[in-house]
């Protein structure tokens, strides 16, 4: 890989060497690349870019989308600070990710390992647990609504057959965030898995004869090579897992609608509340800042941690 | 230990790995079974306390009247065709994209290609307050004068559904990853012969990263299928809905019709289920070239 990239850069490279043939090939080549890229990158300005300098500009105004924006300096962000409702969202949030990253990270590798044996039917063990990570997160939710309801549902008629009694789900402080976190374990368990196995199939088999020759056992193999050779995997799993767990919202938006009494809400969900039921969008987005500032701040956290992506290219 | 005794032990230990993953399969597929058989079941069934597993009277015109009740099937036809353009603009636009950022190298690309992986960082939630106001102060469309002001912009019309979501980054990456492994030789030679640059990309390489092409319209499709936030805010219009704002739309208007709610998620999930099976080898290798690369 490295080397393709080195020779098409080697052939990219001084062009005052060239002959003129040449040179005028490699002018040409540069149109070419220019032009092609280019929808993509207008495309990417418009989208992403302003957006971005527009919601570091808004977060300073106070704006409501009639009237034209006002400047009104730092005010969000210390409204932020004192907004409770907000302060809760960001617990939430943590919770949820740490429910359905670290935690759904560990059973995902689990399953890997378990699904890393030869065994018959691997591929339909493999396509049952991928599954929900294709289906919408709106229609499946409206599915577990459904499973969650108190009465009719199906978790608490396996839980009464089991002869225990269960909760009313979704209107309960208590059971409604662990009712939203097991979707989304449920629905994003399929992918961490699949990354897990996929690294654990292209694991060099040299490594684990020479250590069993050496006579290290199974778990002394897991924690020594196993785990370290898959630090790429995690890492690329975390970072994806948490941007996908920071900005969940489908489901929150069908099971709970951030209730009750808040125990569910979360940051996306206060940035929606702000933007299009409360119409404050400069505060909305002092608030989505809040969330990328996290998500960086997490990112870079992690590279520190697993050592980043370094054996990456 | 005697030879015996080391295949039960292996054995149970087979045994006791089967059992477990077909417990954690069944908990992953029961939803989807719960679905489908509710979708048949009559009120009466429904109702039940405690619940049935299997309706006592299969009703499959629950489909029908799920029909009648809401346009769901104006709702996927929508949700199909905003997929099908996505799909389209992205595999065409970020190809290019791809293969100029992989084989041509010119003044910028680094900065560009970082431009793109920067852009992966920035979450949904951060973009998505400026995107409306864009669509929705575009200027000289939906009334609108040339500042923008005066009418609805692209609010409410195929525009806003389509065009933002025409070029995702993450497809870009994708297609970069895979010209990248492609020889320097055939390129050379392609270049010998005489075929322009866009010849070269077209005919020569593209053909070799069909797969490259598979997984990203296969993922461009699913995301596009299963998109909610997006079309909730830009479409009001009963014409314009999506099955995904369609079928939240229908629980709140018609609080407890289960049987038919869950008829419009069997339309809403089985499409992808269908395609993820079909295309399962190209899911995978797409997750797994931007997890291991």
């Amino acid at each position: 890989m490295v080397s393709t990239r080195d020779r098409v850069r080697a052939t990219a490279s001084g062009p005052s060497a060239a002959p003129p043939r040449q040179r005028g090939l490699l002018r040409a080549r540069r149109r070419a690349g220019l032009l092609m890229v280019a929808p993509a990158v207008l495309h990417a300005l418009i989208w992403i870019g302003i957006p971005l300098v527009a919601a570091v500009v808004l977060s300073f105004t106070s704006y409501d989308v009639l009237t034209p924006p006002r400047f009104v300096g730092l005010e969000n962000f210390r409204d932020l600070v004192s907004d409770s409702v907000f302060r809760r969202a960001v617990l939430n949030t943590s919770i949820y990710t740490f429910f359905t990253v670290p935690v759904a990270m560990a059973i995902a590798l689990l399953i890997a390992l378990m699904l890393n044996t030869r065994l018959a039917g691997r591929a339909i063990f493999r396509t049952a647990i991928f599954i929900p990570q294709v289906t919408a997160t709106i229609a499946v939710a409206l599915v577990w609504l459904w499973i969650y309801d108190p009465r009719s549902g199906l978790a608490n008629a396996v839980l009464s057959f089991l002869g225990l009694d269960g909760p009313a789900w979704l209107s309960s402080t208590d059971w409604a965030m662990p009712a939203v976190i097991v979707v989304g374990i449920w629905q994003g368990i399929g992918l961490k898995m699949l990354i897990y196995l996929a690294a654990l199939q292209s694991l060099p088999t040299d490594l684990y004869e020479a250590a069993s020759v050496d006579g290290a056992s199974k778990v002394r193999q897991f924690f020594s090579l196993t785990l370290p050779l898959l630090r790429p995997a995690t890492f690329f799993v975390f970072v994806t897992s948490v941007i996908g767990a920071f900005q969940s919202f489908d489901q929150v938006y069908i099971l709970t609608d951030g209730g009750p009494a808040n125990s569910t809400t979360m940051m996306t969900y206060e940035i929606y509340k702000s933007a299009f039921r409360e119409f404050r969008m400069g505060y909305a987005c002092a608030q989505s800042l809040v969330l990328f500032a996290l998500l960086l701040f997490l990112t870079l956290l992690n590279r520190r941690i697993t050592g980043g992506d370094r054996a990456t290219r | 230990m005697p030879p015996v005794e080391t295949s039960t032990r292996v054995r149970t230990g087979r045994i006791a790995l089967y059992l477990t993953l077909t417990a954690i399969s069944c908990v992953m597929i029961v939803p989807f079974v719960w679905m489908l058989l509710t979708s048949v079941k009559t009120p009466g069934d429904i109702a039940a306390v405690p619940p049935r597993l299997f309706p006592t009277e299969w009703a499959f015109g629950n489909y029908a009247d799920a029909l009648r009740a809401a346009p769901f099937a104006t709702y996927a036809r929508n949700s199909f065709v905003i997929a099908v353009s996505h799909t389209v603009l992205n595999v065409l636009i970020a190809s290019m994209a791809g293969y100029a950022l992989a084989r041509l190298r010119f003044r910028g690309s680094s900065l560009i290609f970082l431009g793109f992986v920067g852009a992966l960082m920035i979450p949904t939630y951060t973009k998505i307050l400026p995107e409306f106001l864009i669509v929705r102060f575009m200027p000289l469309f939906g009334g609108n004068d040339i500042t923008g002001q005066g009418g609805t912009g692209w609010l409410d019309t195929w525009w806003a559904l389509i065009i933002p979501g025409a070029v995702s980054p993450f497809s870009v990456f994708l297609f970069r990853q895979f010209y990248l492994d492609l020889p320097v030789e055939l390129e050379e030679a392609a270049r010998l012969d005489g075929l322009g640059e866009l010849g070269i990309y077209a005919r020569i390489m593209t053909p070799l990263v069909k797969p490259a092409f598979i997984t990203v319209a296969l993922l461009t499709f699913e995301g596009s299928w299963n998109n909610f936030l997006w079309p909730l805010l830009v479409t009001k219009s009963d014409s314009l809905r999506v099955i995904q704002v369609g079928l939240s739309v229908f629980r709140t208007e018609n609080d407890t019709q289960w049987a038919f709610l869950m008829a419009g998620t069997t339309l809403a999930t089985v499409p992808m289920v269908v395609l993820f099976l079909i295309g399962q080898r190209y899911f995978v290798q797409g997750f797994a070239t931007a997890g291991i690369k």
